[in-house]
């Protein structure tokens, strides 16, 4: 998995033929384009020529024409094909503009930024698989990208929501690291039903957040007390500008979505979306939600070293090895 | 040893460094996971030290696995050494719990389970309003610090339990390698708003002894708090740590000789009492994982909260170095009706 180099910029849907797309990915302005044959394409957005943006300029048969003077640069290689006004003697200079690998899975755009080979990498999208009426969108929210990866552990209920559903603040132990993911999860109820999340005996709902290492790709998964999955959101996030995040998402309610309590089948039954991204994150509220898990991920904390494992003790193979904080 | 013993006052676990509640993982003792009465065919998940435990019945039999049963491929994860390989924990039913063993599976005696004296050892009789269940953002040996400490009541539980005049407050503790008991004897102090208004006691003072016997490596708290006039509420809370920080507690009020309605209501004061606690916990314990943390202070009122730091750093100690046997000293199954001071 090289999902640090590989990033989700846009929904496919965002990316019409014959139209172009300003995307920030990790930090760098691109230019994203399709032609008419529906192949797309992802270019600094900078042309060399004058520094102007690319994106608001024109898809032509042979790439992607600036709007300031016209010159015109391939998709694939970011070479320049065309400058206009020039005579038919004179050569074309070696003009480039950084061209970057682009490919789509899953309806998601993702571009290989960065340094390192991309080919025969899993593409973050490959994480998701529509099974149901899917709902979508985009965003760019007021928070710093690590932050926002720290606080869909800490506190993901400021980032999303399930209407009809209660996620509460109490996470079931810490995170497990899975194949470069940290998984968390913490107890839910369905709105408005008993005494209260705090007081029941056991949750009947689960929130999972799935928080990656390296990259930005996202899955939270709200599941029944089986664990058995009912809504799935995949989040791609990635760093925006100015301590700002990007974020491009696709989700569904599972067959099993189908049941629950009245108001909860009604939404279903009336097609609403099962979940919202929150997309004016709350300040007061984030400021307020304690660092607690995200330690594990953002390494804030002491580092953790083995010290003796259980193996040594008992005599046997596969247990985990204590931890202690090394101040 | 009296509370003001000087010696004790500023009894820390390291002369360098603070404690880190979050981080001290006991090995070799039995958690009490869930009310038996809640354990039935259907799995139940509960975690301990951030490990899955699963819980359910089959043909009357109490199971606990790491796994969901029925759970096949990648759902199953592999089993550690704290079931030996085989994926299924030691587990035991008594005193109205279900109890789990934690660590090498092959040191998993029944006679560990820490004996309760004041509930019925074959769970029978234990009232459902008996048994609530509340949960803490905080790490298990700091919410149970915070029980030891006797301060915090008169402030944080002020409106409920009641406030700290009295003529007299004499705090005492003692200790073993495996436990930690604390007593305070009150005399005259103001009959707890609880208990004035819904517990039949009409006088304005009443004397309390309430003794917090405390098992270190599963934070299991036995309390035996006697009132006069009144009667005695004893209580169990077991703190079994969730994660490094969070924890849950399957507590039983045992109020089944207190009058009614104090008795089904009493119970329930966890709800008020929980949120409260709460407030300070959560943020409490974050800071506990700061980098370059300052040390706490402390006043002769933390000498037992500093002793339990001791003890469970000396236990964390020995873990540490491959040492998970009990002492001479410790026996958990020993009888401790005298020692919580109940009446024959």
């Amino acid at each position: 998995m090289t999902s640090g180099q590989w990033w989700i910029v846009a929904l496919s849907e965002q990316l019409a033929p014959g139209k172009t797309l300003a995307a920030v990915c990790n930090g760098r302005q691109l230019a994203l384009f399709r032609n008419s044959a529906g192949e797309a394409f992802a270019l600094e957005d900078r042309c060399p020529h004058r520094r102007v943006p690319l994106s608001p300029g024109q898809v032509r048969y042979d790439g992607l024409q600036c709007p300031y003077h016209g010159w015109t640069f391939d998709g694939a290689s970011g070479r320049c094909t065309d400058i206009p006004n020039l005579r038919r003697d004179e050569k074309i200079p070696p003009a480039a503009v950084a061209a970057y690998p682009v490919a789509e899975l899953n309806g998601f755009i993702h571009v290989l930024a960065g340094e390192g080979e991309g080919e025969g990498a899993t593409l973050p999208g490959a994480a998701y698989r529509a099974g149901g009426r899917e709902y979508t969108g985009t965003a760019v929210v007021g928070l710093g990208f690590g932050h926002y990866l720290d606080l869909m552990l800490d506190g993901p209920q400021c980032l999303l929501g399930f209407p009809g559903v209660a996620v509460t603040d109490f996470f079931m132990g810490d995170p497990r690291l899975d194949d470069g993911y940290l998984v968390l999860d913490r107890g839910a109820v369905w709105a408005g039903k008993g005494i209260g999340p705090a007081f029941v005996r056991d949750h009947p709902l689960l929130l999972r957040t799935r928080v990656p290492l390296a990259g930005g790709n996202i899955t939270a998964e709200l599941l029944d007390a089986d664990e058995q999955p009912l809504v799935t959101v995949f989040i791609a996030a990635g760093a925006n500008l100015r301590g700002t995040t990007s974020l491009a998402w696709r989700g569904f309610a599972h067959a099993r979505a189908a049941g629950g309590p009245l108001g909860w089948r009604l939404r279903r039954l009336a097609g609403r979306a099962p979940f919202s991204v929150t997309q004016a994150i709350d300040a007061r509220a984030v400021a307020l939600v304690e660092a607690a898990p995200s330690r594990e991920r953002s390494g804030a904390a002491a580092r953790t070293i083995p010290i003796v494992s259980i193996s040594a003790a008992a005599g046997c193979n596969g247990a985990r090895a204590q931890q202690e904080n090394v101040p | 040893m009296n509370i003001d013993d000087k010696a004790a006052r500023f009894a820390a676990p390291d002369p360098k460094h603070d404690w880190i509640p979050g981080n001290l993982d006991l090995r070799d003792t039995w958690f009490p996971m869930a009310y038996s009465a809640d354990v039935k065919a259907h799995p139940v998940r509960r975690i301990v030290h951030a490990q899955d435990v699963y819980l359910w019945r089959e043909g009357g039999r109490v199971r606990a696995a790491e796994f969901r049963p029925g759970a096949a491929g990648a759902m199953r994860s592999r089993p550690t050494a704290f079931t030996g390989g085989s994926g299924h924990y030691p587990a035991h039913e008594r005193y109205g719990y279900v109890w789990v063993w934690y660590g090498n599976p092959d040191h998993a005696h029944e006679e560990l389970i820490p004996r309760i004296p004041f509930l019925p050892a074959d769970g029978t009789r234990i009232p459902r309003y008996t048994q609530r269940s509340v949960r803490f953002d905080a790490a298990s040996p700091l919410s149970v610090e915070n029980l030891i400490d006797l301060t915090h009541a008169d402030f944080l539980h002020a409106n409920t339990i009641g406030d700290g005049q009295s003529e007299s407050d004499v705090v005492e503790f003692s200790s073993t390698s495996e436990t930690l008991t604390r007593t305070r004897i009150v005399t005259r102090k103001s009959v707890a708003p609880v208990m004035r208004w819904i517990g039949g006691v009409r006088a304005q003072y009443q004397d309390l002894r309430a003794v917090l016997h405390v098992h270190l490596r599963n934070n299991l708290c036995i309390s035996y708090p006697s009132f006069e006039p009144g009667y005695a509420i004893p209580n169990v809370q077991p703190f079994v740590p969730v994660g490094r920080h969070r924890s849950r507690v399957d507590q039983t009020n045992y109020t089944v000789h207190a009058p009614a309605p104090f008795r089904w209501l009493m119970p329930r004061i966890s709800y008020v009492i929980q949120p409260q606690d709460n407030s300070v916990l959560r943020p409490q314990n974050a800071r506990y994982f700061e980098a370059n943390q300052r040390r706490d202070l402390s006043s002769r009122f933390d000498a037992p909260g500093n002793r339990y730091r001791v003890l469970m750093a000396r236990l964390a100690q020995r873990q540490r170095e491959g040492d998970f046997s009990y002492g001479a000293d410790a026996d958990p199954a020993a009888d401790i009706s005298q020692l919580l001071g109940m009446k024959a």
